[in-house]
Parts: C-alpha cells; structure tokens; sequence
C-alpha cells in the first residue's frame, strides 16, 4: 500500500478542500483515465483497491498509472475521549483530491475493457468519477 | 492539412470582467502574436473554433477586420471538468515556413502474443513546413517481440519532416505479459496487505489487518 517513507510533520492541519485542480488535470501516460468530479479525502486504501478491481478485470494485459498519492495525514481521537489533551494519533494517509483530477490511467486494453476496469474502480472511490479519453490519440 | 477560416472580433475590454461577458455570450477570448508584431487580442466564435480545435495542430485562418493570417494553438486553456475552452493563444505562421510542433504517435497492428505495447512518449517534435503538418507519426509493432524497443530515430517520418525530439527518446516499448501465477500471486498479496477480503463479511482478522498498517503508518512517521 502506498505510504510514505517519512515526513517532516506527523500531524498536519487537514487540507483544504475547495477549489478546482489546476494540474494533473489531462491524461499523460495511457490512452484511458478516471478523474474526478467532486472534492474528496481519498485513502491508501481506497488508491489500492481501486488499482486491484482494474488490474483484476483487465488480467494480464494493459498497464496501470495512479497518478495521486497519499502523502497526508488523518488523526483521529480514540472513542470515548473528552475534548482537548492534544491532537489524536494519525489513523489515515491521504491524498487531497479535487474536481478535474485524472487519478488513474491505463493503456494496452480495448475501450470496453479499460471502460468496465474503470467503473469497478470508480466504485471503490468516495466521490463521483468519470471515464475519460486521450485526446487526439487513437481512440 | 486543411485550413479552417475563423472569423474575428478584436477586443478593446480586457480583464476577467470582460473575458466572462464574452465566455457567456458562447465566443472564446484569445490572443494572436508573432513574427514580432504587437498581440492582437480578439474573440473568437465559440463552436467553431472547438471543432476545429479538436485536430492537433490545427492551421487556422483567422480574419480579423478583412485581413487573414494563418495561425497555429500555441496553448489551449481548457476547464478542468466541463468541456469548455476558456482562451487561446495563437501564433501568427506564414506559408513555407517551417514551424516545430508536437505530433501524436500512434501504433498499428498486433504485437507478438504475450506482450504489451506501451507507448512511452505520446508526442514526437517535428519541424515540418507549417501548411503540411501530419497528423500522426505511425509506428507499425506488427509482430514484434517482447524487448523491443523503438527509438525516436528509427520512426519514419512524413516526407520533408524533421526530427526535433533527442534522437535516443524512447517512443514504444514492448516488454512480456506477467504470468498468471505471478499476477494471482502479487494481487494476492496486495489485498492481504490492504485488508481486502472476498466472499466473506469483515472478521477479527480484518480489523487486525487495519491494525497493522496503523502501526506500520506510525513506524513510518517515527522513522
């Protein structure tokens, strides 16, 4: 699962959430992406998952790019604790997602194909998504 | 390649005010410039210049007041989630000029079974005449094997097109399928690590999976 090796701060602010991405917003290595369409905290767990429901579907061909990655991180206070004595442990590794970003890309595989690896992906993710193409490429 | 006529206004209001008044009114604010001369900031109709934008490297005519120019996109400034082209910069060209531009690769044909063909570098530069720029560069991987790799120099350009990009740039690559075991075995591992269980609701050992990325989270951080 992707996580960092070390960081400069174990417990940072959360990150904001408004706006719209202003890079990564293209397709850049495959021919197919998913990118997203809402705001949203999404997990090294989720990242993972999603690339297994792809590379599961699409077997052994094709290959798969994750352009995001969790480098933040989520605390948490344990259950049942009264407010204040500090900030929680860090529970989650996160990558702070925003409208407009191409999160993963494929190539090698048919459309259909790479179109259902990315609908089962997309399932994995807690925001809304959508199949994108490279522009001017062979499709 | 054809050249598509654009008829345009010239803009005497500029800033984000202006530039949103003419986004509404379904026109493209853009800039024109060039060969030294002053930028013309103009408008363009909206639906036509997408269509047209919609070939790479598109030669445009753009009439602005009863004088044509030929231009090329240099850059397209397109928003980020609805399929809208927000501005355009656009350099001025003159026939039998030669002008470098990025040109999509694309692969024909079926490689050696068991492979996969990875197109490394999407685009290739070229200087090519700015009235006949090419709409791809084709690479043929019919039959090839796995290990084969294809450099920007052995691409076989269109007639009169040279080669921009550093000769040794790696464009397709063909490297071997993974085997089935290998794959199982790999995917195997990644949902064991992730906690990833199939067929079965959330166990003890599920939570303990989570447990120990927590920790390993932390170990990380300490590190």
């Amino acid at each position: 699962m992707l996580i960092p090796r070390r960081v400069k701060h174990r417990k940072q602010h959360h990150p904001g959430r408004s706006g719209a991405a202003t890079g990564g917003t293209t397709i850049a290595f495959g021919d197919f992406g998913v990118q997203a369409l809402e705001p949203a905290y999404v997990t090294n767990r989720q990242i993972e998952s999603a690339r297994i429901a792809m590379t599961r579907h699409m077997k052994r061909g094709g290959k798969v790019w994750i352009n995001i990655y969790p480098d933040r991180p989520l605390t948490k206070k344990p259950a049942e604790t009264r407010m204040g004595s500090g900030k929680g442990s860090p529970e989650w590794w996160i990558a702070n997602i925003k409208p407009g970003r191409v999160m993963f890309e494929v190539s090698g595989v048919p459309e259909s194909v790479a179109r259902e690896a990315m609908r089962l992906a997309m399932h994995k993710l807690p925001m809304k998504c959508r199949f994108v193409r490279r522009e001017g490429g062979d499709f | 390649m054809a050249e598509t006529k654009l008829v345009a206004e010239t803009r005497t209001q500029f800033g984000k005010g202006a530039a949103r008044k003419i986004r509404r009114a379904h026109n493209i604010p853009a800039v024109l410039y060039g060969h030294g001369t002053a930028p013309v900031h103009i408008t363009l109709p909206g639906h036509s210049t997408m269509m047209a934008l919609k070939t790479a490297n598109a030669l445009l005519e753009i009439e602005i007041d009863g004088t044509v120019q030929l231009a090329l996109a240099k850059d397209i400034q397109r928003d980020p989630i609805r399929p809208v082209i927000e501005h355009v910069d656009l350099v001025v060209v003159r026939r039998g000029e030669k002008v470098s531009v990025d040109v999509n690769v694309h692969t024909e044909g079926e490689a050696a079974p068991e492979t996969v063909v990875t197109v490394d570098s999407q685009t290739v530069e070229l200087l090519v005449l700015a009235t006949n720029i090419p709409e791809n560069v084709v690479v043929s991987v019919e039959g090839l094997v796995a290990g084969t790799q294809i450099l920007a120099s052995a691409l076989e350009l269109p007639e009169g097109a040279e080669l921009v990009t550093d000769p040794e740039t790696l464009v397709v690559n063909i490297t071997a399928q993974v085997t089935a075991e290998a794959l199982e075995a790999e995917l195997a591992e990644a949902e064991a690590e992730a906690g990833i269980e199939k067929d079965e609701p959330e166990s003890a050992d599920g939570e303990g999976a989570e447990g120990d990325d927590a920790a390993k989270g932390e170990a990380a951080d300490e590190a």
